[in-house]
């Protein structure tokens, strides 16, 4: 009984180091940050992977921040970062893989059918709380914003003018998707998501509506043509300029080759 | 009259509160099986338990993920059930139950029993993935998990070994049974449901994990090579398909559906190897 209890466990142990120590000798390239960006890579790594069968491309997630973060120390061989770097970012190279735009959604029974930037303002500082000053029902209004750290409000914020500190909603999201179910679950919230997920989910006959900005229609074409005022590109960075598995990979990433990915997952291709 | 009248009455409103707060529970598990029955069967077919995800997981299947998920598993109990039980033994058999040691280890088991998971997450990944570079990794996520179910199944360990009945220890050392022998042949037998339901308590809190495991064993579904590969869990891709992917939710659903039918599996499992050890002892 003993005898083969210890004989159990060797091998187990047995397994555990083969298993250890064979770590596939392939070539890996490591990326990390922006949630927004990590499905659309995960889809262009496998490509990429099946072109070039002696490379790994390993996917994490967990914001822009992040990724910054981890391209800086070399957790990451490349960061995904959906907005512009900053000043203080210069010691890393950014290469834009895809364009995204970022709308204010209500709910589709709300009857208003677009705000002007004082009215954005004022509903996200919390100075108008009521729907019917800016031409709605007599209800609160519920402002759902970013959580830090997430680019999406860091770019809402930097169109408005506006600092966190100002901000007072009601609601603080992560991802995408959530803001979307969070605006679709309340018919007197307002929130600011990617103009592609949106486009998806609204054709989907989810209960949004997507809000023109300064008279321009927040639509995929919009964006493409440069004439939406909100918009973003989202980076692949690396520390000093890429070089070696990494830049083939972002070579690869910014391709006609992976054009159709980028439309699959709602984003805009950087080339028409 | 009124004096027998009082108490009756409020034995029939103590037994509705007991019987309304059963059918309570019993109404929200049904909820959710039903909910996740209707979204999800129509999806769940050996195509989706096998094949690999595709289209950010829209199209596709779960047949890496569940691999991974698997390995989490076995990598959280080779760890933590021998680490649990040795430290379960030592607490209830080598300790006094006041003793400032015991004291100390039980409130720290406590303390860690609470901490929510995105803290085991965050300290996972500098300890394992960075400090040790073992990296994003299925390891790292396991030995994550392994140490969010320890204080879980340390405490329900000590718990059944110290209902183990008195007299039946003294007994042993009247008849001159070493304290091992003791410890092999008394008690881990007699205390062996608590032990297995400890265990499936774990087992249960490593599965459903999600904010421990996104940072350490990771989001790439690819089917692992090794457990020092990154591997996405199941709790991870529902997650990320339901908040982060634009219609990802009839997949979500799926994938939950299978998660719990997991979950159920293990605990009829345990029940019914509990049942066949009850019948084992009660032969003795």
């Amino acid at each position: 009984m003993r005898w083969r209890a210890a004989l159990a466990l060797a091998v187990l142990a047995g397994l555990g180091a083969q298993a250890g120590c064979s770590r596939s000798e392939k070539t890996r390239i490591v990326l990390t940050g922006s949630s927004t960006i990590a499905p659309l890579m995960t889809e262009i790594g496998r490509r990429y992977e099946a072109k070039h069968p002696d490379v790994r491309v390993d996917v994490q997630s967990g914001g822009s921040s992040r990724g910054v973060a981890d391209a800086r120390q070399g957790q990451a061989d490349v960061g995904m970062v959906s907005r512009a770097l900053k000043p203080d970012e210069a010691d890393l190279t950014g290469t834009p893989i895809a364009r995204d735009g970022i709308a204010l959604i209500v709910h589709r029974d709300n009857p208003v059918q677009a705000l002007s930037r004082a009215q954005v303002v004022g509903i996200y500082t919390g100075q108008i709380k009521r729907w019917s000053a800016v031409g709605g029902a007599d209800r609160d209004i519920v402002v759902v914003n970013k959580a830090e750290g997430r680019s999406t409000l860091e770019l809402f914020l930097s169109h408005f003018q506006l600092k966190n500190e100002q901000i007072a909603a009601q609601v603080v999201i992560g991802d995408n998707e959530q803001g979307i179910k969070t605006v679709a679950g309340n018919p007197d919230a307002v929130g600011y998501v990617s103009i592609g997920t949106a486009e998806y989910d609204a054709g989907r006959g989810v209960p949004i509506r997507l809000l023109p900005l300064e008279g321009v229609e927040a639509t995929h074409a919009n964006v493409q043509a440069g004439r939406f005022p909100l918009s973003r590109v989202l980076l692949l960075v690396t520390k000093g300029e890429p070089s070696g598995p990494a830049r083939q990979l972002i070579e690869f990433a910014r391709s006609a080759e992976v054009r159709d990915l980028v439309e699959q997952q709602s984003f805009v291709p950087l080339a028409p | 009259m009124r004096t027998a009248e009082r108490p009756r009455w409020r034995g029939l409103a103590a037994a509705g509160v007991v019987h309304g707060a059963a059918l309570a529970v019993l109404g929200a598990f049904a909820w959710i099986l039903g909910d996740l029955l209707v979204a999800g069967l129509g999806q769940v077919d050996w195509a989706f338990l096998t094949a690999p995800p595709q289209d950010a997981g829209r199209a596709g299947g779960v047949g890496p993920i569940l691999a991974s998920t698997g390995i989490l598993l076995a990598i959280c109990l080779v760890v933590a059930v021998p680490l649990g039980l040795g430290a379960a033994i030592f607490l209830a058999e080598f300790t006094p139950a006041e003793g400032r040691l015991g004291r100390l280890v039980r409130r720290s088991l406590d303390v860690l029993a609470g901490v929510p998971s995105i803290v085991f997450g965050l300290f996972g990944n500098v300890l394992f993935c960075k400090t040790l570079g073992l990296g994003f990794s299925l390891l790292s996520g396991g030995l994550t998990l392994a140490c969010m179910a320890l204080p879980l199944i340390i405490r329900t360990a000590e718990a059944s070994l110290r209902a183990v009945p008195p007299g039946l220890r003294q007994s042993a050392v009247a008849l001159g049974m070493s304290r091992t022998s003791v410890v092999r042949h008394l008690l881990l037998p007699a205390a062996a449901p608590g032990l297995l339901a400890g265990f499936v308590l774990g087992v249960g809190r490593a599965l459903a994990e999600t904010a421990a495991l996104i940072f350490t064993s990771g989001y790439v579904d690819r089917l692992p090579e090794s457990i020092l590969d990154s591997g996405r869990a199941l709790s991870v891709h529902i997650y990320d398909l339901s908040m982060n992917v634009p219609g990802g939710d009839h997949r979500a659903a799926a994938s939950a559906l299978v998660l719990v039918v997991a979950l159920l599996a293990i605990n009829g499992a345990s029940a019914l190897a509990m049942g066949r050890f009850g019948r084992r002892l009660g032969a003795r």
